[in-house]
């Protein structure tokens, strides 16, 4: 991941948290107020549903107290025969807007009734259990009419003439009528529960045209009313179907719990204007973040260009290009860094330069003292051969000729020695670019070992391959890499004076080959691993050194690795890596 | 001068004379391809007017005979209508559109203002008549639920007379051996015993007029664990009228007993007879006797020569004449 990304993903991370937060912070508020002002209008609609419905019962009893006050029921309190008045309620019902009118005698017999008119001299003893109903007001009962019971919202009040009472019991019949005719706000809806029975009873839950519609979802509510009297509010439903229900327990004049009124407020508008709000504060937090990204991907942009171009140098400087500068473009920290770059890069090249003045004079010692050293050993037997020629010719003449023969023998012998050694480094100093072509390595190997059969053989030294067969042929300068073997191989052969086993091991690699020359010898040190591919640094006792350097050379030019992986006592083993 | 003028236009007036139409108007609807001969009503017409017009169910006309047996008739011609209901019939006397309409007896709670009453016997009988199919004892628990007293004190306004007979009392003279009071708590024992099942019946009527004393009845059969339901037509229990049609209590029995679909009794020649004739009528309740109500009617002030019914109901039409005819 890189540094842009990293500041980028932070940038992101922050500006979604941040738009994040203050969505949710902002869309709670909006909904908790939102919550609020839905309460405040549902109990406004609430309370205007119970004025409503007071006014109902008002009404209920202005028209029975009406009714009361006339002579005609005067009249009819002192009457000795009521049967001429049987059919009296039914007109004084339409008359008066009742759905519901009975005239009952003082001792409860009805005279008349509106809604059953059969129903003439059967007994409302009920009427009989209290006194004073006007103070009642209109209350709940449970009614009985010929398609069954009902529950009716009466009033009663009672005409006295005397000694002689009557009742007048008049209301409205509680079904989907009655609620049709209330007035409602708009958005608010009224069902009624009934009890007339034990239990929950789903037909009895009704609203203005009808049977209510899912009774399951509110029988909870229902059930809650009946079974503790008061008053109750739930929301009903989800989503935008959802209604907040408030269930007003209604009483008779027993105070018995004859139904509940529920007035329902629709959450629709309230839900669809949180899913608006909701989507527009979505589209806003989208518009921030994205805002936020394009913003944060231009600062990060022009924050990592001066580390972008600092790292870029830095792989220059890497890989191997010194004189890399960075353009300082500020003067704040990254500026400095730039500024400290350029300068760690100017000291760098000035001190690879004199490194390399320092170690090519090195080198020209080094090259001196093996020279010497290397040309030393062969003049000091021609110094000696030639000295022992002018002995033999001034002091021993007859014998002058043997001498000659013999001294020109060894100095032929000992300037061949000194031509091999300047071609040594003839071949050192005059490495030729590889030729590259398909090489395939275990013929190679192969056939560098069938060369040194016999000098292992002399050695006392085992020969063994390891090939895989599935080794790709590699790009690589046939000469130059059957030389660089071939060294391997002597260097191991001289890595075991008491003999051993030497194998040579290729792999394949993905991609590249790998070959390993591994001895049996007595090993190296730490110290010794580290310096053996330097230049004329040698082990043995004879050899230039060149050989471990020229075998490190051939692989650089080839693009590859070369190591030595050893431990005192243990052999060693050479690995070559080809690409 | 002007007492004279105004005594002569008096005596002008309340004089009997000829001419005028008679315009009837009749709850009952008369069926039927030919008009009645037999019976009360407009087969009694036949004496003085010849028929001119029949409309079965709706509409008859009759003109006067001058060469019926007592002389021509004072009016000119009889116009009826059938099947009238009791209010557009009332509109019409108040109107002048009628000049006698046949009233319910609960009408008579509140007769119309002004008019004359006609009044006949109690010669109508209300009862239910089952189909029959029913277990006995049900039918006798509706007879026994059945609270006749409070029926015709309210709902026909002390009209008539409650009944368990056939015949009304008048005419056969052992009416009351027959009960008419109710008994709930029997009524209800003997339904108690009956399945739940065979408890429902479903009761019609023949007159829209009869429809409270059906609700009434309903109501009654309810308290004694009957489950009554009305239906339009085809119940299997039926409120029904009759009529007697003669005041001969044998040729009357047989008139009601073939009415009610029941099988015609032996002509009876003693009161003893006849009694365990109508007894035989009614055992196992298929028929259950309610009421027998009169015939009323509400008559025009200006119909003079009254009354115009016998206490059979009888119609004598041929004694009347208008005040002020029509031309």
């Amino acid at each position: 991941m890189t540094f842009r990304t990293r500041i980028l993903l932070i940038f992101t991370l922050a500006v979604v948290a941040s738009v994040g937060i203050v969505e949710w912070v902002g869309l709670d508020t909006t909904r908790e107020s939102f919550e609020r002002a839905e309460t405040q209008r549902v109990n406004a609609l609430v309370g205007q549903f119970q004025r409503e419905f007071d006014r109902r019962r008002q009404g209920i009893v202005r028209a029975v107290n009406g009714i009361a006050g006339s002579d005609a029921m005067l009249n009819l309190a002192l009457a000795t025969d009521y049967a001429p008045n049987y059919d009296d309620a039914r007109s004084l019902a339409a008359a008066h807007n009742l759905g519901l009118l009975e005239l009952v005698a003082g001792d409860g017999s009805i005279i008349s009734s509106a809604e059953w008119p059969a129903r003439f001299g059967y007994k409302e003893d009920w009427l009989l259990t209290r006194e004073n109903w006007r103070s009642l007001g209109a209350f709940l009962k449970r009614e009985e009419l010929p398609d069954g019971m009902t529950l009716a919202l009466v009033s009663v009040a009672t005409v006295n003439a005397g000694d002689r009472r009557l009742y007048i019991v008049g209301g409205q019949e509680l079904d989907r009528e009655f609620l049709s005719t209330l007035v409602l706000p708009v958005g608010m809806r009224a069902l009624l529960y009934r009890n007339l029975g034990a239990g929950f009873s789903a037909p009895d839950l009704i609203d203005a045209s009808g049977p209510a519609r899912r009774p399951a979802m509110l029988q909870p509510l229902v059930e809650s009313v009946v079974r503790d009297g008061k008053e109750t509010a739930a929301t009903v439903g989800g989503g935008a179907d959802a209604e907040i229900f408030h269930a007003i327990p209604l009483t008779g004049y027993e105070n018995n719990l004859l139904g509940v009124l529920l007035a329902g407020s629709s959450r629709r508008s309230l839900v669809e204007l949180e899913a608006s709000l909701r989507t527009t504060g979505i589209a806003v937090a989208a518009a921030g973040i994205l805002t936020g990204l394009m913003l944060a991907w231009w600062a990060t942009a022009r924050i990592t260009r001066p580390v972008r171009r600092l790292a870029d140098s830095a792989g220059k400087v890497a890989a191997g290009n010194w004189n890399t500068t960075v353009e300082i473009a500020s003067a704040d920290e990254i500026g400095q860094l730039a500024q400290s770059f350029n300068r760690m890069t100017h000291e760098l090249v000035e001190q690879r330069e004199r490194l390399v003045q320092t170690e090519r004079v090195a080198a020209w010692r080094e090259l001196a003292r093996r020279l010497a050293h290397e040309l030393k050993n062969p003049l000091f037997p021609l110094q000696i051969t030639v000295e022992n020629m002018q002995r033999a010719r001034d002091s021993y003449p007859e014998q002058f000729d043997e001498v000659f023969r013999e001294g020109t023998h060894t100095l032929l012998a000992e300037l061949q020695n000194l031509k091999q050694i300047i071609g040594r480094f003839s071949d050192f100093a005059k490495m030729p670019a590889p030729e590259m072509q398909a090489v395939d390595f275990n013929a190679m190997a192969a056939d560098v070992m069938k060369l040194f059969e016999p000098q292992l053989a002399a050695a006392h030294i085992v020969g063994r391959t390891e090939l895989d067969p599935n080794l790709p042929a590699v790009q690589a300068d046939p000469d130059q890499m059957n030389r660089a073997l071939r060294n391997l191989i002597l260097n191991a052969i001289d890595a075991m004076p008491k003999g051993g086993a030497l194998t040579v091991r290729t792999a394949a690699l993905n991609p590249g080959v790998r070959i390993e020359i591994a001895d049996t010898g007595e090993g190296l040190t730490p110290e010794e691993c580290e310096r053996l591919f330097t230049p004329y640094y040698t082990t043995k006792t004879h050899g230039t050194g060149l050989g471990l350097a020229i075998v490190q050379s051939v692989v650089a030019d080839h693009h590859g690795k070369i190591s030595v992986h050893s431990r005192p006592g243990q052999g060693a083993t050479f690995r070559m890596e080809l690409s | 001068m002007l007492a004279l003028l105004l005594a002569a236009a008096l005596f002008a007036a309340t004089r009997p004379h000829y001419g005028g139409v008679l315009r009837v108007q009749l709850q009952d609807a008369i069926q039927g391809a030919d008009p009645p001969q037999l019976g009360p009503g407009i087969p009694d017409l036949f004496a003085a007017f010849t028929i001119t017009r029949w409309e079965s169910g709706s509409r008859a006309a009759f003109s006067a005979n001058p060469s019926a047996a007592g002389g021509r008739p004072f009016l000119d011609s009889i116009e009826i209508e059938m099947g009238r209901p009791t209010r557009e019939m009332t509109i019409a006397l108040d109107t002048g559109k009628a000049d006698i309409i046949q009233l319910d007896p609960a009408a008579m709670r509140r007769p119309p203002a002004g008019v004359k009453i006609w009044s006949s016997s109690p010669v109508r009988l209300v009862a239910l008549r089952f189909s029959g199919s029913e277990d006995a004892r049900l039918r006798e628990a509706v007879s026994l639920a059945v609270d006749r007293t409070a029926i015709q004190r309210v709902l026909l306004q002390g009209q008539g007379e409650v009944s368990g007979a056939l015949l009304p009392q008048w005419l056969s003279g052992y009416a009351f051996l027959f009960p008419a009071a109710a008994d709930v708590s029997k009524s209800r024992a003997l339904a108690a015993a009956l399945p739940a099942s065979s408890r429902s019946l479903t009761l019609s009527f023949d007159s829209p007029a009869l429809r409270p004393i059906a609700d009434r009845i309903v109501l009654n059969a309810r308290d004694a664990g009957i489950a009554f339901t009305i239906a339009p037509a085809g119940g299997t229990v039926r409120l029904v009228q009759t009529r007697m049609i003669s005041s001969d209590p044998a040729k009357a029995l047989a008139g009601v007993a073939i009415s009610l679909g029941l099988q015609e009794p032996p002509r009876a020649l003693t009161p003893e007879a006849l009694y365990n004739a109508e007894r035989n009528l009614l055992d196992g309740f298929r028929v259950i006797p309610l009421f027998h109500l009169p015939d009323v009617y509400a008559v025009s002030p200006r119909v003079k020569g009254g009354p115009g019914i016998s206490p059979l109901g009888e119609w004598r039409f041929e004694n009347l004449w208008l005040e002020n005819p029509r031309p």
